[in-house]
């Protein structure tokens, strides 16, 4: 394997995939919020692109990735009120606006990049924090707990999502907004408002995924920098079956299988290239069309509500 | 009287300035030139297209804005929206329309037989038609320079390539790439993967964080995702990148060790002076060292780190490349 141990490379392998679903599990976990209150968002690369681009200017202008990353999440929360203004208020057809708000976002983040900035160039991002203690637990450490704390950030939200979807009112009433939205109206829930802050919610996860991107991984900003990830995080949730470990699940096998084809090319182990870079694609549509036998899905997902409707 | 006298001479003088006082510089043409370029990119990514676009911008002004006039067409990378773009400037009248990839070859096959009279240009590529011209750096040239320099300054042995896509320009580089690392140290081990994508800036930052965690200790790549992999080597200490289409090292500036250069003004002047003598396409241009076209760029803040024994070696083969003594191969089947 040259210069480099067996254990060195499976370390290698599953660190990189941890830092790889980071933006995923971001914007899937968002997209779930919104996906479970009934409205989907195709949007969701688009909002990435803008959290991107927000994060990056911002952290280059002040010198401060923590900022970057607030206004990537602020960025992101008021695309996110657009897309629900449009699709809740309006009651526009949602795959059709999700296009939409995508296509505006990449328009916008190429003229923004264009106007403000026009040349490539880099910008701080956060390094590595390792945990203490536990990053010096051999093989465990170097996979789990030496990455920058956006990582670990996405990982602990997985369990906060599932908690707030299944233990908190809230929960109840997204799940419910989703399901039999006429019920939830007769019991006194205001279903609009529950998808307004849903969607909104997703558009900041959304933008803190764009973020990590710009200032937890390439550490700078050029057109297109999503390059499809966010489509991949739509996908996800269908995947994950709307819930937040089975988005965990989709997004490390995604990401696990990109960071394993990494290493096998870089490694010159004898496989065509063209079909390692296709591995994760096909690899998480082969578990999809295996492990997926009983399609669940929100009920009301996709369509708007109307009280007098019910 | 007089007044009149002068009036007239000052009138001569005008007259004169204007028909030679802009002194046309060299190859400037006699009436204003039209380009339209296409690119699958930007005009800004420090590769590929700006490559280009810059070169555009050096032959403007050169000529003269009132001499040459181009605009531009950014993120043209599906073929179908290319195909309609480049339709709408050759109706519009413009003279050269460059479509600046390998993948608009077959576009420009199916469009150019419409508008004789128009000059169309891609590449990387060397296949051409009446009204078609195709560009060809021989990415390889400085790839066996860089390969040199950078098989002679690993520490770990192991150097690593961040590719695109297998194809065109990317094969011919990592070609020639190899075998300078081969010629300068048949020891050094070259490891190539690839992206599968011209723009995924950041999974090339992934893709180069994996080479240098498997112990490549310098790195390079080819079109404009490789920047993102640039970046992510600037990340690190005792790490340095090779750089090509354009000088990256305002980027990484501690860690960009030389660069390829390509001079497109050259391709863009001769293809005016084809023009001005009546001919509108057929000819393969290809890039090299030789006629000055690609240069090998040397980050001056590193310049200090080669050591002089290296540049020597290179500089000679570099001149053994220029008097055709040395001859980089390129893949027998491949090499678009």
């Amino acid at each position: 394997m040259g210069g480099i141990s067996g254990q060195g490379v499976i370390v290698g392998i599953l660190a990189t995939g941890i830092r790889l679903a980071t933006p995923f599990l971001f914007a899937s976990l968002g997209e779930m919020f919104s996906q479970r209150s009934g409205v989907f968002n195709l949007g969701l690369e688009g909002i990435m692109m803008m959290g991107a681009f927000a994060g990056f200017m911002t952290s280059l202008k002040t010198g401060s990735p923590w900022l970057g990353v607030l206004a990537a999440i602020g960025v992101g929360a008021i695309l996110g009120l657009l897309m629900a203004f449009i699709s809740v208020t309006m009651q526009a057809e949602q795959g059709i606006s999700g296009i939409g708000l995508h296509m505006f976002c990449w328009g916008l983040s190429g003229l923004l990049f264009r106007v403000y900035l026009g040349f490539i160039t880099s910008c701080k991002g956060f390094g590595p924090w390792n945990v203490p203690v536990l990053s010096s637990i051999p093989i465990l450490g170097p996979i789990l707990f030496q990455h920058n704390w956006m990582v670990y950030f996405a990982l602990i939200l997985v369990p906060v999502s599932w908690f707030v979807l299944y233990r908190t009112t809230w929960g109840l009433k997204v799940r419910a907004v989703g399901t039999t939205p006429q019920a939830a109206d007769t019991l006194g829930v205001d279903v609009n408002a529950i998808r307004y802050q849903c969607v909104i919610l997703g558009g900041a996860m959304a933008g803190l995924a764009g973020a990590f991107l710009t200032v937890g991984q390439a550490n700078m900003y050029a057109d297109n920098i999503t390059a499809g990830r966010g489509f991949i995080a739509v996908a996800l949730v269908y995947f994950g079956r709307w819930s937040p470990v089975g988005i965990l699940l989709g997004s490390l096998l995604f990401s696990m299988m990109n960071a394993l084809q990494l290493w096998i090319q870089v490694l010159g182990i004898s496989f065509p290239y063209e079909f390692a870079v296709i591995l994760p694609y096909v690899m998480t549509i082969a578990a999809l069309a295996v492990a997926v036998r009983r399609v669940w899905a929100p009920t009301a997902l996709g369509k708007p509500f109307r009280r007098e409707a019910g | 009287m007089r007044k009149g006298r002068i009036a007239v001479m000052v009138i001569l003088a005008l007259a004169m300035l204007m028909a030679f006082g802009s002194a046309p510089g060299y190859g400037a043409p006699a009436k204003k030139i039209r380009i339209a370029m296409l690119m699958a990119s930007t005009i800004d990514d420090m590769a590929w297209s700006q490559s280009m676009y810059d070169g555009l911008k050096a032959v403007q002004k050169e000529f003269g804005a009132d001499k040459l006039e181009f605009v531009t067409s950014e993120r043209m990378g599906n073929p179908v929206d290319a195909g309609a773009a480049i339709r709408q400037y050759a109706d519009q009248g413009f003279d050269i329309i460059l479509a600046h990839g390998a993948q608009y070859q077959s576009v420009l096959m199916e469009l150019a037989p419409d508008f004789p009279k128009t000059s169309f240009a891609y590449g990387t590529g060397f296949t051409t038609a009446p009204n078609i011209f195709a560009y060809d750096p021989q990415a390889q040239e400085g790839a066996y320079l860089l390969g040199m320099i950078a098989a002679l300054m690993s520490k770990s042995g192991i150097v690593g390539i961040v590719g695109p896509v297998e194809s065109g320009d990317a094969i011919k580089y990592n070609y020639g790439f190899q075998q300078g690392v081969a010629a300068a140290n048949p020891k050094v081990k070259v490891r190539i993967a690839y992206t599968g994508s011209f723009g995924d800036i950041v999974g090339a930052g992934e893709l180069a964080k994996v080479h240098m965690d498997a112990k490549a200790d310098i790195l390079t790549g080819s079109a404009q995702q490789a920047v993102g992999a640039a970046r992510a080597v600037a990340e690190r200490s005792g790490v340095y990148w090779m750089s090509t289409d354009m000088d990256q090292s305002s980027l990484a500036p501690d860690h960009v060790l030389a660069a390829q250069v390509y001079h497109w003004e050259t391709v863009i002047k001769s293809i005016i002076d084809y023009r001005a003598k009546g001919i509108v396409g057929g000819k393969h241009l290809t890039l090299t060292f030789a006629d000055g076209t690609l240069e090998l760029r040397y980050n001056p803040k590193l310049v200090g780190r080669i050591p002089k024994s290296v540049i020597d070696s290179v500089e000679k083969a570099k001149q053994d490349i220029i008097s055709g003594k040395l001859k980089v191969e390129l893949p027998k089947a491949g090499g678009k």
